[in-house]
C-alpha cells in the first residue's frame, strides 16, 4: 500500500493520539541560553506544561534530585564539569529516573564520543541539532512504544528471570516487527545470562546473515572466549575492529582474549589504542593501568591512573582501584610520601573496612617493593594481627594479594590459612589451584602447600557429600540445615551454594510455599551472582524460584499460554 | 594510522568552534521559523516575508554544509564514524523530513508531494539519511517553481529514496558531477560538491550481504525537473 499526500504544508504529521506529551514534566540541559529557548519553544508546542531548564551538569543534578522528570532533554556537551553522559550515569545510579522517564541525548554532531555512551547507559535515544517538533516528537512517541514493548521484559530481567525474559523476546517480535532487531539483540544477552551461549550463539549467527552488526559480531567473539576458544575470539574480534574502529566493547573484548592467551604486551597495546580513541571510561583506564602495572611499564601506568582518577571527579564510576594503582606507582618511583598520601585519600573518600584492607595490602607492598623491608614487616603484622581479629574473610583476589605480601615480609601461618580459605571455597577450579600452588612455591612450600592443596579440598568435598548424602537418602530438612551450617563454613563455595539452593527449592516444592525459605534461597542465589554472573545453572535455578511464586505460574505451559496472553493483550498507557 | 593529521589542538579548537556555531545557527534558523510560522503568513503581502524566508534558506544551507563538512572531516565512512543502523519505519522518516521542510516550503509557497509506502520498515541510520534528504529539498527548494515530490520505493530489494522538482533541471556540470561522485571519485570542486560527496559516502557506507547504497542525479523526473536519487540496500 502506498500513501500519498499532496498537500501545501505537504506534512503528515506524527501520530500523537496515543501519548499524552502535555502533562508531562520536562527538564532541559544545554550550556547555551539560546537553544534552551528554543527546545523551550518546541516543547510548548506539542503542549507542554512544566518544562525546567539547567545550564550545567551540577545545576541539571540538583534538579534531577527534586523532581521526577518524564522526559529530559540533555545536550552532550556542557562546558565546565560533567558531560551530559556522566550526568544520565549518575542520575541512573542514583535511581532518579523512573522506568518510564525517557532520555533523548542531544549533540551537535555525529562523532563517536557523543554516541558512545557506558553499554549500561545508553540514553534512550539521540538527537542531532538542529531540533524540529516533527523530529522530536516522532523520537519521544518511538521511544515510549518501546518503553511499553521492553517493561515485561525489563522487568523479568531485574528479577534476573533471565529464561523468561528470554521468552517474552520472542513474543514481542511477533507483534512489533520494527523492533525486531532490538529484541533479538536483548534475547542473546539474556540467554548468555542464562549460561545458554549456544542458543544466543544461534540468535546472532541469524542476526549476521541479514546485516554485519559489530555488536553481533562481538557477542559471537564472547561466545568463543566463553568456551575457551581464545584464538578464535582473538580474530573475530580484530576482525570487527577492523571493519568497524570506532567499535570500542571489541577492542575491551580483544584485550580480554588477549589477556587469556598469555598475550599480555599485545593487551596492554590495545588498551592503549581503546583508551586513545575514547578515553573517559573509568573501568578502561583501570584495566590500562592494571595491565601496565603489572608489565613493570611504571609510565604508562601512572597517565591511566591519573587520567581514572580525573575522570572519576564527576563520574559515578569512581573506583577506589585507581588510587591503589597509582599509590603503587608512586611506590615504584621512589615516592613513598605521595603512595602513602593516595592512600589516606582513598581511605577517606571510600569508606569501608574492605578498602581500609586493600590499602593496608598496598602499603606493605609498596614499602616492600622500595625496599623498605622494616615498614613492610610491620605492615605484614599489622595484618596478621587484623586477621586474627577478623574471622570473616575477604574476596579471593584479596586473600590472594594480601597473603603474597604476607609470605614477602616472612610471615607463615597467616597466608597458608587465606590460601586454604581460597582453596576450600573454590575446590574445583583448576586455575586457581594452579595459581595458589605457585605462590607457596615461590615461598618455597612447594611440597608443604600440595599437602595444604589436598586437604582442603579433601574437606569441602567431605562437607558437600554429606549434604547431599543426606538429601538423596530422603532426609530434605536435615539436608537443608546441613547446607546452611556448610555455607557458614565455605562461604563463597559455589557449588554448595548452588547446591544448597536446590535442595532449598526442592523443600518448598514437596512441602508447599515458605516464605522464610523463599527468602533464604533467592538470598544463596543473588551471593552466587555476585560471585560468578552468567551461570547456567543460576538461570535455571532463577527460574524454578519464581515458578513457586504464589499466583505465577507453575509451569512451563503455563507460562507459555500466560505469555501468549500477554500477546493480545496492549500495553497499557 | 592511528593519529589525526594536524595537531590535536588545532582540531579540539576547531571542532569546539563549529560546536558554537552550530548552536548560533540552530538558534538563528529557529528564531526564523518562528517568526514565520506564527507570522503573517505571505499572501498578507508583507515585504519582509520573501526577504525572511531566504534567510531560513540560506539558513539551512550553512547548518547543512557545517553539518556535513564536520561529519566529513571526521571521515563519515571510515571506521572513526559511529555508523548506526536501525530498523525505522519509512512513515516516519517522511515525517520527520517533511516537518524539518515545512516552515521553509510554506513561506515560499511549495508544495511538497509525498508518496510512500505505508507499512514498510526499512534499516539505516536514521539521521544520516535524514540530513540527506533535508539537503536534498533544501537545494531542490533553489530548483524547482513550486512543486517538489519526495518518492520512497522498494524495487528489487533496494530501497529508493527520490526528491524531484518542476525547475528546470540541474545543468551540465552538477549531472557530471554526480556521475562522476557515484563512481567514487573524491570530487569537491563546486559548491554543490560537498553536498554530493556526502550523500555518497552516506550511501556507501549502507551495506547488506555485499550491496552497497549508492546515488545518481537525473532530468526530466516525473515533474520534469531535476531529481536526486538515493538507494540503500
Amino acid at each position: 500500500m502506498t500513501t500519498t499526500y499532496i498537500t501545501a504544508s505537504g506534512a503528515p504529521s506524527a501520530d500523537i493520539a496515543d501519548v499524552d506529551w502535555a502533562e508531562k514534566r520536562y527538564l532541559i540541559v544545554d550550556d547555551f541560553v539560546g537553544i534552551r529557548q528554543l527546545l523551550r519553544e518546541s516543547l510548548r508546542n506539542i503542549g507542554a506544561k512544566h518544562i525546567d531548564q539547567a545550564s550545567s551538569g551540577g545545576e541539571a543534578m540538583t534538579l534531577l534530585l527534586r523532581t521526577h522528570y518524564d522526559v529530559v532533554l540533555c545536550d552532550f556537551n556542557l562546558g565546565e564539569g560533567k558531560n551530559g553522559q556522566q550526568v544520565l550515569e549518575e542520575a541512573r545510579v542514583r535511581n532518579l529516573m523512573i522506568p518510564s522517564s525517557v532520555w533523548l541525548m542531544v549533540s551537535a554532531e555525529k562523532s563517536v564520543e557523543s554516541v558512545m555512551g557506558a553499554a549500561e547507559h545508553q540514553p534512550d535515544a539521540y538527537i542531532i541539532k538542529p531540533i524540529t517538533e516533527g523530529v522530536l516528537l516522532t523520537r519521544l512517541n518511538r521511544v515510549w512504544h518501546k518503553k511499553q514493548v521492553f517493561r515485561e521484559i525489563d522487568a523479568a530481567y531485574i528479577e534476573k528471570d533471565y529464561l523468561r525474559a528470554a521468552k517474552l523476546c520472542d513474543a514481542q517480535v511477533a507483534q512489533h516487527k520494527v523492533h525486531e532487531i532490538d529484541l533479538m539483540r536483548m534475547k542473546a544477552t539474556l540467554l548468555l545470562k542464562a549460561g545458554e551461549p549456544d542458543k544466543a550463539r544461534a540468535v546472532y549467527e541469524r542476526l549476521l546473515e541479514e546485516r554485519e552488526y559489530n555488536w553481533a559480531r562481538t557477542g559471537l567473539g564472547k561466545i568463543r572466549m566463553a568456551n575457551g576458544d581464545h584464538e578464535a575470539a582473538r580474530q573475530m574480534f580484530q576482525g570487527v575492529i577492523a571493519e568497524n574502529r570506532f567499535y570500542i566493547d571489541a577492542y575491551d573484548q580483544l584485550a580480554a582474549a588477549l589477556t587469556l592467551l598469555g598475550r599480555h604486551e599485545d593487551a596492554c597495546g590495545v588498551l592503549e589504542k581503546a583508551a586513545k580513541l575514547s578515553p573517559n571510561s573509568v573501568p578502561r583506564q583501570r584495566s590500562l593501568g592494571n595491565t601496565a602495572l603489572r608489565l613493570g611499564n611504571v609510565q604508562l601506568a601512572e597517565h591511566a591512573f591519573r587520567k581514572c582518577i580525573a575522570i572519576g571527579e564527576y563520574s559515578i564510576a569512581r573506583t577506589v582501584d585507581a588510587y591503589l594503582g597509582m599509590a603503587r606507582v608512586c611506590g615504584q618511583k621512589g615516592d613513598i610520601k605521595e603512595a602513602l598520601r593516595l592512600l589516606a585519600a582513598a581511605q577517606r573518600d571510600f569508606p569501608g573496612d574492605l578498602v581500609q584492607l586493600r590499602s593496608k595490602i598496598t602499603e606493605g607492598l609498596v614499602y616492600h617493593e622500595s625496599g623498605d623491608f622494616r615498614r613492610a614487616r610491620k605492615s605484614g603484622d599489622e595484618l596478621e594481627a587484623l586477621l586474627e581479629r577478623e574471622p570473616k574473610r575477604p574476596q579471593t583476589a584479596t586473600c590472594i594479594e594480601m597473603a603474597t605480601l604476607l609470605f614477602a615480609v616472612g610471615v607463615k601461618d597467616a597466608p597458608v590459612e587465606l590460601l586454604c580459605h581460597v582453596i576450600r571455597n573454590n575446590h574445583d577450579n583448576p586455575v586457581l589451584l594452579e595459581e595458589v600452588q605457585k605462590i607457596f612455591d615461590k615461598a618455597r612450600m612447594g611440597d608443604e602447600g600440595m599437602e595444604y592443596i589436598a586437604a582442603a579440598r579433601r574437606e569441602a568435598n567431605e562437607i558437600m557429600n554429606k549434604g547431599v548424602l543426606l538429601w538423596k537418602t530422603g532426609k530434605l530438612a536435615e539436608a537443608v540445615e546441613w547446607m546452611r551450617d556448610a555455607r557458614v563454613r565455605l562461604p563463597d563455595n559455589m557449588r554448595i551454594l548452588f547446591n544448597s539452593a536446590q535442595m532449598l527449592i526442592n523443600h518448598m516444592q514437596l512441602h508447599g510455599y515458605d516464605e522464610a525459605l523463599m527468602i533464604e534461597a533467592n538470598g544463596v542465589l543473588m551471593h552466587v551472582d555476585e560471585l560468578a554472573a552468567g551461570q547456567q545453572r543460576f538461570a535455571q535455578l532463577v527460574e524454578q524460584l519464581q515458578m513457586l511464586i504464589p499466583g505465577r505460574a507453575q509451569t512451563p505451559e503455563a507460562i507459555d499460554a500466560e505469555i501468549d496472553a500477554l500477546r493480545g493483550v496492549e500495553p497499557a498507557a | 594510522m592511528d593519529d589525526h593529521k594536524g595537531s590535536p589542538e588545532l582540531f579540539m579548537f576547531l571542532a569546539s568552534t563549529v560546536h558554537d556555531m552550530k548552536n548560533s545557527i540552530s538558534v538563528l534558523g529557529g528564531t526564523l521559523e518562528n517568526l514565520l510560522d506564527h507570522g503573517k503568513g505571505p499572501e498578507q503581502g508583507d515585504p519582509a516575508y520573501p526577504q525572511m524566508a531566504h534567510m531560513l534558506y540560506q539558513t539551512r544551507r550553512l547548518s547543512d554544509n557545517l553539518m556535513q563538512l564536520l561529519a566529513l572531516y571526521k571521515e563519515v565512512g571510515k571506521p572513526t564514524y559511529p555508523f548506526e543502523p536501525n530498523t525505522v519505519p519509512v512513515r516516519e522518516l517522511v515525517q520527520q523530513v517533511a516537518g524539518q521542510a515545512r516552515v521553509l516550503l510554506e513561506s515560499k509557497q511549495i508544495a511538497l508531494e509525498l508518496e510512500f509506502p505505508a507499512d514498510l520498515l526499512w534499516t539505516f541510520d536514521e539521521d544520516l539519511v535524514i540530513g540527506v534528504l533535508a539537503h536534498a529539498v533544501n537545494n531542490a527548494v533553489r530548483y524547482t517553481r513550486d512543486r517538489i515530490r519526495l518518492t520512497i520505493v522498494e524495487r528489487d530489494g533496494l530501497l529508493e529514496l527520490a526528491v524531484a522538482d518542476n525547475g528546470m533541471g540541474f545543468p551540465p556540470s552538477m549531472l557530471e558531477a554526480g556521475a562522476l561522485v557515484g563512481q567514487g571519485v573524491n570530487f569537491l570542486t563546486n559548491s554543490s560538491g560537498l553536498g554530493l560527496f556526502f550523500a555518497s559516502e552516506v550511501a556507501r557506507m549502507h551495506k547488506r550481504r555485499q550491496v552497497a547504497g549508492a546515488i545518481r542525479l537525473e532530468n526530466g523526473g516525473p515533474l520534469g525537473g531535476g531529481r536526486f536519487v538515493l538507494t540503500l540496500p
